[in-house]
């Protein structure tokens, strides 16, 4: 088995559990013929267990691929079972790159903790570019789940900051 | 020297430096749009930054974005490559405010260089040569005649409120001036209701000859001889070589001169190229690219040298590696660029690459940032590769070319390799007797 086709494995299998979540699925399997000797067979199921993944606890239930039986398959880590934040519903997702802070300046009290109430357009933390402290605001009104950043980590376009639902 | 240098650009030519600041030990930050999370630049280079979505407005082109990625990345300096924010003033200025190096001219040069008026003005105090004509417009026949016999036969007349080919007329010697200047003023007047004309040297089946110039920034500049581009389309080189097939070593030494000796009295500090239209022996200044060009690596092949590397180390402070005494040409090399676009329109063609195959073996150099299954985004531009050729003399390059592009394999979408296959077998081509009209005209006829 190459490295590209695991690869293949691995993205075929997250692809079906984007397929399962996508269309509110529970249990979604599949048989691939590669050859003679060559198949994938592989299993999703979605269950209703909490997944505990660092650093604060997910309430939603994440989509938990299994795969099963055949080799390849069983080569392939448990790439799908883990939770990617930014496939969350209620991602934020910062809008440019630069540097996060929780707080307004050094020492204070950072806009939102974990379990807060916010409102739309409220100010969640901040990305400093250029020297410019660019407010980014809640997308909507909710709880805030999960803070992905740490004050003063440096983010990309894209980064995963928070958690709001 | 530097420790880590961001890269703002993406393809081949991010590639390009990555391999640079590789060789000399230093760091590399790719940045890079969401389209491009999977491109060769990113996998490539140590580090790489997200700074924005698809479209370049606001990643490529976002200077808050890039300078926030070389501060997050701790990078010293910027290789702005080619395009994107390479030729942008304000972008250096930023830059200098920040505290980061910008490897390339200043903003100041950028800036004049970057305003036609300005830029021609500046390339005439210098002592570059321009296309001779009218210092304004020209009011009666009577100074029309003057003019003419100072700037030369064959001119043209043209319309100082024109355009699109209106109220403009050529003479092609002192007899047919009288006529042209009179349809050309009443021509004028019709169709702009103004009839000031003023009048230009004529080029009529011109090359397109551009000097490449480095400069240490401190008074101090070497000429790197020229290269040929005149196989345009749309004003879009397709194929370039160097030397040029009809410049003579006294041509090139004496418009070299002229534009280092230029160079080092503006203190210019790294890569530029003037380009000129050629026509009889004679240069006419067109512009000042002030930056590197896509064709540079022709001229890397024939004199053996790395003008990025070269960059990075003026731009670090440090000494020019060349002089124009070692600068000697080793024979003859050629650049064809590849697009992902389709004959005979060259409509873009996006997609997934299924198969790439890169040329190789000796004096071939292929620079792409392809691989197989690499999907091409539909957002940038559509130079996917540039295969150049170095040979001992232009025969065995170009023979070179037509064995490296039977090598090279790029399936998934159409290119425009096969209209290298066709030039290639153009006696034209074969002698290298072209001017920047000679593809045009020859799609025209070919494809019609």
């Amino acid at each position: 088995m190459t490295k590209n086709s695991h690869d293949n494995d691995v993205a075929f299998i997250q692809a079906l559990a984007e397929l399962l979540n996508k269309n509110d699925l529970t249990e979604l399997s599949v048989v691939r013929e590669y050859g003679e000797d060559d198949s994938l067979e592989v299993r999703v199921v979605k269950q209703a267990t909490v997944v505990h993944a660092a650093p604060a606890p997910v309430v939603a239930a994440a989509p938990v691929a299994a795969p099963a039986a055949a080799p390849a398959a069983a080569a392939a880590p448990a790439a799908a079972a883990t939770e990617d934040p930014a496939s969350h519903p209620g991602a934020l997702p910062s809008p440019m790159v630069g540097t996060a802070y929780l707080a307004a300046e050094p020492g204070a009290e950072p806009f939102v903790k974990v379990g807060a109430q916010v409102k739309e357009g409220q100010t969640v933390l901040i990305v400093e570019a250029m020297k410019t402290m660019n407010h980014i605001p809640a997308p909507k009104a909710g709880t805030v789940k999960r803070i992905l950043v740490d004050d003063g980590t440096p983010v990309e376009f894209g980064t995963t900051l928070m958690i709001i639902e | 020297m530097f420790d880590k240098i961001l890269i703002a650009n993406r393809g081949e030519i991010a590639l390009r430096v990555i391999r640079a600041c590789r060789e000399m030990g230093i760091a590399s930050v790719a940045v890079h749009s969401t389209a491009d999370a999977d491109a060769m630049h990113v996998r490539m280079a140590d580090e790489s930054v997200c700074i924005g979505p698809n479209s370049s407005t606001d990643s490529y082109l976002s200077v808050p974005a890039i300078v926030a990625a070389c501060e997050i990345t701790g990078a010293q300096a910027i290789h702005p490559g080619y395009g994107f924010l390479s030729e942008n003033a304000n972008f250096v200025q930023i830059l200098e405010d920040h505290d980061i190096t910008f490897i390339g001219p200043s903003a100041a040069h950028i800036r004049i260089m970057g305003d036609k008026i300005t830029a021609k003005e500046t390339a005439m105090n210098l002592g570059i040569p321009v296309v001779p004509g009218s210092a304004g417009g020209v009011p009666d026949f009577e100074t029309a005649r003057k003019v003419g016999a100072e700037i030369g036969y064959p001119l043209i007349i043209k319309a100082t409120a024109g355009g699109g080919g209106r109220g403009m007329k050529v003479a092609k010697d002192e007899s047919e001036l009288e006529i042209a200047f009179r349809t050309a003023r009443s021509e004028a007047k019709a169709a702009f209701g103004n009839d000031e004309v003023y009048m230009e040297r004529y080029l009529q089946k011109p090359r397109h000859i551009e000097i490449q110039v480095f400069g240490d920034g401190k008074g101090r500049a070497v000429h790197l001889g020229e290269r040929d581009c005149s196989l345009q389309r749309r004003h879009q080189k397709v194929f370039e070589e160097a030397p040029g097939p009809c410049i003579t070593p006294e041509e090139r030494a004496r418009i070299g001169k002229i534009c280092a000796d230029a160079m080092a009295e503006l203190k210019y500090i790294g890569a530029g190229t003037i380009e000129f239209l050629y026509e009889d022996g004679e240069f006419f200044f067109i512009e000042m690219n002030t930056r590197l060009q896509v064709e540079h690596p022709v001229t890397e092949a024939i004199f053996g040298v790395d003008l990025v590397r070269e960059q990075i180390r003026v731009a670090a402070g440090e000494e020019m590696e060349f002089t124009q005494e070692n600068l000697k040409i080793n024979g003859a090399a050629i650049e064809v660029r590849i697009n992902a676009e389709r004959l005979p329109n060259f409509a873009p063609c996006p997609g997934k690459i299924t198969q790439y195959h890169a040329p190789g073996g000796l004096g071939v150099r292929m620079d792409s940032a392809l691989y197989d299954g690499y999907k091409i985004p539909p957002y940038y531009d559509s130079l996917i590769g540039k295969l150049i050729v170095h040979g001992r003399d232009r025969n065995e390059a170009l023979a070179r070319l037509s064995r490296a592009l039977g090598e090279l394999i790029v399936d998934g979408v159409d290119t425009t390799v096969p209209l290298f296959h066709q030039l290639l077998a153009e006696p034209d081509i074969q002698r290298g007797d072209y001017s920047i009209h000679w593809l045009e005209k020859w799609l025209a006829k070919t494809y019609g």
